[in-house]
This record gives structure tokens, sequence and C-alpha cells, in this order.
């Protein structure tokens, strides 16, 4: 059962990483999507040298980079959709297999490509932008990264089986949610100046925590554990939200045969 | 002919009602706004305020030429509509640079938008003590960006690896744009490069209108955007010739 | 539109070569040679003002790129090409006005828009006033029967639906020449029959239309005259009544349960081009004579044989006889 599971999902991220290679070859990655990632990096790390802090724009660099990770696995919202074009929903409900673990495997290359370009960004950025990040300590960083990165993708399944009933917001919900992470889960501004609403929100969605043990790591300002306690919501977190997400399909799957809005062909 | 670039520039309204994807852009500004205007509180530098709030407008402008306006023709090809528009009595080139004046004139909206969302969630009005020129640039801004999406609408048929690296276009152009930090507190080397991109002349005479100081030479400076916007017309005009010479002669206009 | 000019369709020596380059392989940078194909072979066709004229060919022959030269959306390699007078390479503002074209298929419109959207934009784009083409739109789309419909996204249509505003699209600049590309296929019988209909219409309004088409039932019922073309050859202009023939001339008759000494008789019978017997026992009678069937048939039920149906032949196989008795080279 379990490795059936594996397996599925195995075949779903290997469709994934096809779409991914008619979108990128190694050079067009590096040259478009990585220059891309530099310079929304550099953009907002520059408002450091407006504002003339060195702190802060060691604060900005850090923040998104972090970001990106988040940002690259968003882009499952819009992913999710595309197994829609393909025809592949109404036989995949009629298969005994999943529908929900094809969709949680069929957009992880955006997780790997998140990682790689976050961790890439943060590093060649630092000494540019005369940020200190005393290796190879900061190594550590790249598993949180990538687990900020889960964290996102699980939440993004979420909006991802909504969007599956309004595919034409595909876009706009995964950059909305960008943003609204990006504003208010400490990756420009500390959490702490929002409202006590927006952070209590802020706490239950991903990056929140996941970036609060990054910077922690950084700074080696922060102890053992309490890494290792915003290690853990960030997971749990992750978790959750993969929990909600795989409910969330189930039901897409079960209305959709109810209201027959599951259309066979394109 | 403004008959028609009125009938174009109508329906180029009617089809972005349909389509959350070309107004993305007019969605995203508030939050970006947020964000800016987080940073200058928590920095408590007040009087960057007007940064704050021209720069999302001018991403939003930007974002929406970059992907409303720079698919038009390769959305009209996709469909099978460009060929029927080629066999029609109008010149391919005003319907699509009409459509393409409209989607520049929505996205000005944005500096509205942007302007309310600091006054409405953080209390701050942003005032303009050079109202003129601040209206007079804007205008240029337009006019400049609506050529540079005529070149890009062009590109983006015309070269695959063009739409590759359409979403990589941004950021480099905000940086250079100088839309937020202005040109001169980029790095020496890149200063030479921001000469050329006409949004660095608009973004700092812009914000020259918002500080009550007296402005210096307005008239070189609203050239250099015109001058530069200029280009981008008349690369796209050439760009969408070359289009239709390419879709008259091979039948199609497949990637090169 | 003061010179008028009795033919709609003046077409010489039209030649028409597609040349494709290959794509570099992957890894290398010498480019392989280019292929080169011919669509149009030196065609030479007139149409007269007022006329139905049928292109018929089978899928690949050359009818779209005759089409697209001829709405000058393609330039020919070499050739004339003149529509109502008017060089289609040259003159195109005007020849652009007088000719509304239709290609087949669904692609072409803005789904996300309504059809009175689509029409009306349509309609500037064919210089007309505002006024004007919002009475134009309203209507077509009452004569092809969306008007129901009419402010509805196009998303939502079918496929029937969709050619139909295709058609109200092709209309309306008001064109005196109509170019169709495959207008019925994937309609449904229903849906095609109508088609006829309008098509008949539009002729009795004095339009020239230029239609091509696989299916030659449809040329023989709609057109004036035919020409057939294949693999971008001229074959020939016909009237439709010898297409008529053809069919009949060419009918196949299918059977079961023959008996073998029965099959032998008709294999005698004059005529007879072929019988072929299938894995069930099923006998197929190809004819290739008028009359020939009919006798085939008295024979069958004479015979006791009541399984049997007759179809008409595929283009492919009339191509095939046509071919065959007149010796045409077909490249």
């Amino acid at each position: 059962m379990i490795s059936d599971g594996l397996r599925i999902l195995r075949y779903a991220a290997a469709s994934g990483f096809a779409d991914f290679r008619t979108i990128y070859t190694v050079r067009t990655w590096i040259t478009g999507w990585l220059f891309r990632v530099l310079c929304q990096v550099s953009f907002f790390a520059l408002i450091g040298r407006l504002i003339d802090s060195p702190e802060y724009t060691e604060y900005l660099l850090i923040g998104n980079a972090v970001m990106i990770a988040a940002m690259e696995s968003l882009f499952v919202v819009a992913s999710t959709s595309w197994e829609r074009w393909t025809g592949s929903v109404p036989l995949l409900i009629a298969a005994p297999a999943s529908l929900a673990l094809v969709l949680c495997g069929r957009s992880v290359q955006w997780l790997a490509s998140g990682t790689a370009s976050a961790t890439l960004a943060l590093f060649l950025l630092s000494p540019l932008f005369g940020v200190d990040l005393r290796l190879p300590m900061a190594l550590v960083v790249i598993p949180l990264i990538a687990l900020v990165g889960l964290s996102t993708y699980c939440f993004g399944l979420i909006l991802g089986g909504l969007v599956l009933r309004a595919d034409s917001l595909r876009n706009v919900v995964g950059n909305l949610t960008m943003l609204s992470l990006m504003a208010i889960s400490g990756a420009q501004v500390p959490v702490s100046v929002w409202p006590d609403w927006l952070q209590a929100l802020s706490a239950v969605l991903p990056v929140h925590h996941g970036l609060a043990a990054i910077r922690g790591v950084l700074s080696a300002e922060m102890g053992f554990t309490e890494v290792l306690m915003h290690v853990g919501m960030e997971a749990i977190v992750g978790t959750a939200s993969l929990g909600v997400a795989i409910l969330g399909f189930k039901r897409f799957a079960e209305s959709g045969r109810r209201s027959g809005a599951i259309e066979f062909g394109s | 002919m403004i008959r028609l670039a009125l009938a174009m520039a109508r329906f180029q309204i009617a089809a972005m009602r349909r389509s959350p994807h070309d107004l993305m852009a007019l969605v995203n500004a508030p939050l970006f706004t947020v964000i800016f205007l987080a940073i200058v509180r928590y920095t408590g530098r007040d009087d960057l305020t007007g940064y704050a709030v021209l720069a999302p407008a001018m991403i939003t402008v930007f974002a929406m030429a970059l992907l409303a306006s720079g698919e038009i023709i390769a959305n009209d090809r996709t469909d099978g509509r460009l060929e029927l528009l080629v066999a029609s009595p109008s010149p391919v080139a005003v319907v699509v640079l009409s459509r393409i004046a409209m989607i520049t004139l929505v996205s000005l909206v944005s500096v509205a938008e942007c302007w309310l969302v600091a006054r409405v969630l953080f209390g701050k009005a942003v005032a303009v003590p050079h109202p003129w020129l601040f209206v007079g640039t804007l205008a240029a801004i337009g006019l400049a960006m609506a050529g540079t999406a005529s070149a890009m609408a062009g590109l983006f048929v015309l070269t695959r690896s063009a739409r590759t690296f359409q979403n990589s276009l941004s950021y480099p152009f905000y940086i250079l744009g100088g839309v937020l930090v202005p040109p001169a507190l980029l790095p020496e080397w890149l200063r030479p490069l921001t000469q050329v991109v006409f949004l660095s002349w608009g973004t700092d005479l812009l914000r020259d209108s918002l500080s009550e100081a007296p402005v210096q030479r307005v008239l070189p400076r609203i050239a250099a955007v015109i001058v530069l916007g200029g280009t981008g017309f008349l690369l796209g005009a050439w760009l969408i010739h070359r289009v239709l010479l390419k879709v008259r002669n091979d039948g199609t206009v497949s990637h090169a | 539109m003061t010179e008028s000019s009795p033919l709609a369709v003046a077409v010489a020596d039209l030649t028409r070569t597609f040349v494709r380059s290959r794509s570099r392989l992957p890894g290398r940078l010498k480019r392989r040679p280019p292929e080169s194909r011919t669509a149009l072979d030196a065609i030479t066709l007139t149409v007269p003002s007022g006329e139905v004229h049928g292109l018929l060919g089978p899928n690949g022959a050359g009818k779209t790129t005759l089409c697209k030269i001829l709405s000058t959306v393609l330039i020919p390699t070499s050739g004339i090409a003149k529509v109502f007078g008017h060089d289609v390479v040259v003159s195109t503002t005007r020849v652009r006005p007088l000719v509304g074209v239709v290609l087949g298929g669904e692609r072409g419109l803005y789904t996300r828009l309504t059809a009175r959207q689509n029409l009306m934009y349509w309609s500037a784009l064919y210089r007309q006033p505002t006024s004007e083409g919002a009475e134009r739109t309203a209507k077509l789309l009452e004569r092809l029967g969306l008007e129901e419909r009419a402010d509805e996204r196009v998303e939502t249509f079918s496929r029937g639906m969709k050619q139909r505003l295709h058609l109200a699209r092709g209309l309306v600049g008001n064109p005196r020449l109509l170019i169709l590309d495959e207008p019925t296929v994937g309609l449904d019988p229903a849906a095609a029959r109508d088609f006829r209909g309008l098509v008949r219409q539009l002729r009795a309004e004095g339009r020239t239309i230029l239609l091509t088409t696989h299916d030659m039932t449809e040329a023989e019922e709609l057109c004036d005259r035919v020409t057939l073309i294949d693999s971008g050859k001229l074959l020939g202009t016909e009237d439709p009544r010898t297409i008529g023939e053809w069919l009949s001339a060419w009918e196949r008759v299918t059977a079961e349960g023959v008996p073998a000494e029965l099959i032998d008789r008709i294999r005698k019978v004059e005529g007879v081009a072929g019988v072929e017997i299938d894995s069930e026992g099923r006998i197929t009678v190809e004819t290739a004579g008028d009359g020939t069937s009919a006798a085939v048939l008295s024979l069958l039920v004479d015979g006791g044989v009541t399984s049997l149906s007759t179809s008409r032949p595929s283009l492919e196989e009339v191509y095939l006889h046509l071919i065959g008795s007149r010796g045409l080279n077909v490249g």
C-alpha cells in the first residue's frame, strides 16, 4: 500500500519535472530564472542602502532570499490546474489511485528549484552586499530553507485544490498569497510591527517560524532549543496544511462527481 | 483611423474585464504598497513615504506592460486570430498599439490606488507640491511604457527565448528604472546602464515632483523619457512589421 | 468598388512552396538542409462573380493554402492571384474589404467574451461605424440563430454555435467574396444541413463563395462548379452533376451470407471493378459504371440475400478511379 503510494508520487513528480524541462533548460534556468531571483533579492536588499543601514540590509537580504523558496513553492497553486488541462482528472478519479496523491506529487519540481535558487541567492549575494554569513556554520540553513519550501508547498496545495474550481484565478491567488506572506511573515519587517490579529495569522501560516529559525542560526544569537522549537512549529504548519490539502482534493473529487463538474477531455 | 483606435480601446476594456490575468498587477499593487510603507514606518523614515507609494505604482505599470500588453500578439497567434486580423482591412500596428495604449492607461490607475492605500491604511496623504510636473511625467512615462510594450509584444512572438525570459525582465527593470531606490544610490558600475532606461529618468522626476524643493533641468529629463520611449515605439513598429512579413511569407510565425 | 470585374477570383500559375528549416541537432551547430514542400503547383483557376465554387480535395491537398493566399494572409511563391481584379499581393488594401474569410475549426474567437462583443470587435476591424456595426451584428446574430445566446460567453458555446459565429464574423464586413475553408468539419448532420441552407441564401444575395471541402455530397449539393485538387495540383473543374454521376457510378454494395456460386456470378457482371471478401464472409462489391450497382443488387435479392446495403465511395476511392481511368499524374 505504502510502496504503491510512493510509486504514484514518484511518477507524478516525474511528470512535474517533465513540465519543468519544457520551461527551462539548465542554461535558461541559470540565465533566466536565477538571474531574476538574484535581481529580486537585490531589489529589496538595496532598500537597506536607501535607509543607510548595514544591519537592515542583512535583514532584508536574508528575509527575501528565504522568500524565494516560498515563492517558487507557491507555483504549485497554478500548476495544480495544469493537471486539469491534460484531461487526466476524470481518469484519475475513475482510477483506484488517489487523485490527491498525484496532485501532491506533480508540482515538487518547484520545491527543488526554489530551494536551490533561494540558497544560491543567499550565498551569492551576501558578499556583494557586505553581509558576513559566518561560514561554514551558515550551511546549516540549507535544510531549513528546504523546510520552509516544503511547508509552503503543502500550504500551496490547499490553495491549488481551491483553484481547481476557478481555473482563471490560479495566478492571482498564488501571487496574492506570496505577497501577503512576504508582508507579514517577517521577511521585510519584524512580525511584531503588525497588529495582534495579523501576528496570530502569520504564526499559523508557513515561512514565519522557519524564517525565524534561519535568522536565529545565522545571527548565532538564538539558543539551540529555541531554534528547534521554531523548526518544529514550521513542520507542524506544513503537516497540518498537507492534511487539509488532501481533504480538499478528496472533496473536490466527491463534489465534482455529484455536480458533474469533472469534464472529460479538454 | 481614430474611430478604429477608439473601438479597439473599448474592446480592450471589455477583454480585460474578463481576464483576471491581465488585471493581476492592479490586484497586487495594494500589497506592494503595504510592504513598502511597512518598511518606511519600521525604519522611521517618513521622508520616504512618497517613494513607497510611487514604487508599487511603477511596478504595476511595468507588470501590465509585460504581462498584458506583451502577450497581445502572442495570444492572438495561439488562439488562431492573428491570420484573421491580417486578412482584415485594418492595419495590425494600429490595432495593437491602440490596445496597448488602453492597457497602459488602465495601469496608471495604480497611482491613485497606491495613494489611497497609504491614505486609508497608513493615514498618510502624500502631497504633490509640483502637480504639473507630476502629471506631465506620468504622461511621458505612459507614452514610453506603451512604446516599450509594443516592442515586447513583437519580440515575444518572434523569438521563443524572449518568452522564456519574460518572467525575468521585471526585477532587473525595477532596479535599473530606479523604481524604489534612486539610480544615484546604485553601485557605480550600474549607473551608466540606468541612463538608457527611460524609467530611471521618469522615477527621479516623479520623486522630485513630490518634494518642496525647486526641480532642476525639467525639460531635458522629460525629453530623455520621451526619446528613449520613442525608440521603443520604433522598435515595436519594426518588430510588428516583421511579424506580419513572417505570417505572410511563411504561413505561420513559427519560433526561430 | 467602382470598377467591377466579372471575375471574383482569377488565379494563374499560382505556386506556393514552404521551406521548413529543420531544427538544429542538439549540441551541434550545423543545420540540416532545409526541406521544401510544394503546397500549390502552378494552379490556374477562375471563379465568376456570383458563383458558389467548390474546392474539393483530401486533407493536405493545398485547399487551405489557396484560401490563405486569396485572403491576403499568405504570399505566393510565384504566379498571380486576383480578387475582383485586384492583386492579392500588392493591392491588399483593395482586396481585404471585399473578402470575408472563415477558416475551419473552433479557433479564432475571443472565448471569454460574448458573441456580440466578438462581432462588434470584427465590425470595427472591417471599418464599420459603431452604430452600423451594432445593427449589422444584431442582424447577423438573428440570422444565424444566435440571438438568444448573444450575450453569453463564447466558451459556453457548442461547436456548431461557434461555427455559426465564425460565419457571422466572416459576414460582418458585408463581403462580396466569402471564403469558407472546411466550414462543416465537425458539425453534426442537422447543423451541417442548416449551414447549407445559409450558403444558398448567401448565393441568392449575389455573393461569390469559395468553399473547400472533402465531402463530395456537400460539393455536389451546394456548388455551381467544383474544382478537384490533390497534392497541390489541379485535376480539373467539373460540373457538380459529374460528381453526382461518380458517386452513383462508383457505389459500393455490401452483403452478408452470399453463397460462393453467387459471388462468382457477381464478378462476371459488367462494370464490377472488384469483389472483396473479409474474414467474416462479408463481401464488398466495387462498381465502376452507371447502373452496375442496380444489377448487382437485383442479383443478390434474387439469390435470396437479405442483409445488404449500398454506400457512396469516399473521395480517395474516386480519386483512385479518376487517376486510374484518365492516367492523371498525381505527384
